[in-house]
C-alpha cells in the first residue's frame, strides 16, 4: 500500500495532526504551569512566607493540572480515532474484510486453552483486534501481553519482579482439516528436550507425546508434542512442516504453534507495541505507518502462505 | 558388601527399566500398524458407496468398476496378510486416481454432492493414511535405534528382540508427475 497516495487517508492524517499538535501544546501548558508552582512554593518557603508561598503555588498548580486533565480525554480520543480511522483504512486497503476493535483482544482464558505456553500469567492483558477472512478462511489476530510475577526477598520485605511469559502478536486461523486432538510446536529449549528425553528413555512409564517428525530441520527448530500421534502427522504433512519452517524464517523470533479445536494458533514474539498513535512524533511522516503496514500484510498472508485455502479434506 | 549389593540392585533396576522400554516401543510399533489398519479399513469401506455413486452416471468405465470392487473384496477377506493388503490398497489407490481423472468426463457425476463427499472423505483417507504410515514408521524407527544402539545391542538378541523394517512409500507416490504422463493418457 502506497500511503503517500491515499488521498483520503493522508486527509484523515492531516486532521489528526491538527488534533496532536494541540494535546502536545496544551501539555507542555499544563506542565510549564506545575514546574511553576513548585518553583514558586520553593521561593515562598526560601524567603521565609510558608503561608504565602502555598497560596501562590497552589494557582498555577490547579490551572496546570486542570489543563492536563482536560487534554487526558482529547488524547484518549485522538488514541482511538487513529486506531480507528488510520489503521482500520490501512486494512481496508490490504482486504476489504479486515476490521479493528481496539478495545477488544484475545481474552485470557482463550489465551490459556491455545496451550501455546506453559506458564500461567499473572498479569494479562490484550488489545487491537483485528479480524478478517481470506478466500475460505477466517482469522483474527491481536496484540497480548501476560506475565508471571516472582517474589524476591530483599532488605525492606518482598519486592515483586514481573517477567514476560509472551509479548506479541496471536494469530487464529480456521484450520483446514478436521482434527479431535491437541498438537503444539513450540521452539525447541535444552529443559524441554532433556525432560522429554528422560521421560521417554529412563522412566518408560507416563504418557508420552513427544512427537518425532521426519524433517531433520524442522525437529531441530521446534518440539512437538500431541496427544495422538497420527493426527499430529495428519495435520503437520511435510508439506506443511515446510511452510511453516518458512514462515518461521520470515519472523524475527521463532514462533509456536498449537492446533486445538479446529483451529490453528501462532504466536509471534515481538518487542514494539503495533497500530499506536504518535504523540510526541507527527503523523506526517512518510514512514510512520510502514511498519503497522508490513505486519498487518504479514499476517494476512499467513493464510496464502500456510495453503490454508486448499479445503479437500471435508471441511468447508 | 554394601557397595556390591547396591551395585548388583542398581543393575537389576536398569534392567527393568531397559526391558520395560523396550516393551513399550515394541507395543507402540503393533499399536501404530493397527492405526494403519483402521485406516485402510475406513478407506476400503468407501468403495461401495463410490462406485454406486459411479455407476450411475458412466457407461464406459465398467471394467474398472468391477477391477475396484473386486480388489476391495479381496482386502477385506479375512484371509488376507498384512504385506498384501498393503499392496491390494496401492493397487486400489491407483485404480481409483484413475477413475477421478476419467470421471472429468462427466460433469454430471462432478456436480453430484454424493460425489463431492466422497471425493473428500477420499482425500482425507489418503492424508489419515499416509499420517498412519508415518507413524508407524517412527514408531519403527525408534524402536530399532533402541535395540541396534549400545547397550540395547547387547540383549536384544538374547531377548528376543529383532529389528523391523519400515514401510517403504509406495513406487507411484515416490514419483514425481511429469506432465508428458499426464497428457498421453
Amino acid at each position: 500500500m502506497d500511503v503517500a497516495n491515499h488521498a483520503a487517508l493522508q486527509n484523515t492524517l492531516a486532521a489528526l495532526e491538527i488534533d496532536r499538535q494541540k494535546i502536545v501544546s496544551t501539555q507542555k501548558k499544563g506542565y510549564i504551569f506545575i514546574v511553576l508552582a513548585i518553583i514558586l512554593t520553593i521561593a515562598g518557603f526560601y524567603f521565609g512566607i510558608g503561608v504565602f508561598a502555598i497560596l501562590a503555588g497552589l494557582i498555577p498548580a490547579v490551572y496546570g493540572g486542570s489543563l492536563l486533565y482536560k487534554i487526558a480525554d482529547a488524547l484518549t480520543t485522538y488514541m482511538q480515532s487513529f486506531k480507528v480511522d488510520v489503521i482500520g483504512s490501512v486494512l481496508k486497503s490490504v482486504n476489504e474484510s479486515l476490521q479493528i476493535q481496539p478495545a477488544l483482544g484475545i481474552s485470557s482464558e482463550e489465551f490459556e486453552q491455545t496451550q501455546l505456553f506453559t506458564q500461567e500469567p499473572d498479569r494479562y492483558r490484550s488489545e487491537d483486534l483485528i479480524n478478517g477472512k481470506a478466500d475460505k478462511t477466517s482469522f483474527y489476530f491481536a496484540e497480548v501481553h501476560a506475565e508471571y510475577k516472582t517474589e524476591v526477598q530483599t532488605k525492606n520485605g518482598t519486592r515483586t519482579e514481573w517477567h514476560d511469559i509472551f509479548r506479541g502478536i496471536i494469530f487464529v486461523a480456521d484450520f483446514n482439516k478436521n482434527f479431535k486432538a491437541a498438537t503444539v510446536v513450540r521452539p525447541k529449549d535444552l529443559f524441554g528436550q532433556m525432560g522429554a528425553w528422560f521421560s521417554k528413555n529412563v522412566f518408560s512409564f507416563g504418557n508420552n507425546t513427544l512427537v518425532e517428525l521426519e524433517n531433520s530441520v524442522f525437529n531441530q527448530t521446534f518440539t512437538t508434542h500431541g496427544t495422538d500421534q497420527v493426527e499430529a502427522r495428519y495435520i503437520l504433512t511435510p508439506a506443511m512442516m515446510e511452510r511453516i519452517l518458512e514462515l518461521n524464517r520470515n519472523s524475527k523470533n521463532t514462533i509456536s504453534l498449537s492446533f486445538i479445536n479446529n483451529r490453528m494458533n501462532i504466536a509471534f514474539p515481538l518487542d514494539r507495541n503495533y497500530f499506536e498513535a504518535p504523540v510526541f512524533k507527527t503523523l506526517l511522516n512518510p514512514e510512520l505507518l510502514n511498519q503497522d503496514v508490513a505486519a498487518i500484510k504479514f499476517m494476512y498472508e499467513i493464510v496464502k502462505e500456510l495453503d490454508l485455502n486448499t479445503r479437500i479434506w471435508g471441511k468447508d | 558388601m554394601i557397595i556390591a549389593l547396591i551395585i548388583i540392585a542398581v543393575i537389576f533396576l536398569f534392567g527393568i527399566f531397559f526391558y520395560n522400554s523396550l516393551i513399550g516401543r515394541k507395543n507402540q510399533v503393533i499399536n501404530a500398524f493397527s492405526a494403519i489398519d483402521v485406516m485402510l479399513k475406513k478407506r476400503f469401506d468407501l468403495i461401495p458407496n463410490l462406485v454406486e455413486t459411479v455407476k450411475q452416471y458412466t457407461k464406459y468405465e465398467q471394467s474398472t468398476l468391477t477391477k475396484i470392487t473386486e480388489l476391495r473384496t479381496k482386502a477385506t477377506s479375512p484371509s488376507v496378510s498384512d504385506a498384501e493388503k498393503a499392496q491390494i490398497d496401492a493397487q486400489l489407490s491407483s485404480s481409483v486416481k484413475g477413475l477421478m481423472v476419467n470421471i472429468e468426463n462427466y460433469p454430471d457425476l462432478k456436480a453430484n454432492q454424493n460425489f463431492i463427499n466422497l471425493q473428500t472423505t477420499w482425500t482425507e483417507s489418503e492424508e489419515q493414511i499416509a499420517a498412519a504410515r508415518r507413524t508407524y514408521n517412527s514408531a519403527v524407527t525408534d524402536y530399532n535405534n533402541a535395540i541396534m544402539m549400545f547397550p540395547g545391542n547387547m540383549f536384544a538378541g538374547m531377548l528376543n528382540f529383532h529389528p523391523t523394517p519400515v514401510l517403504a512409500t509406495a513406487e507411484e507416490e515416490r514419483k514425481n508427475i511429469s506432465a508428458k504422463e499426464l497428457f498421453n493418457n
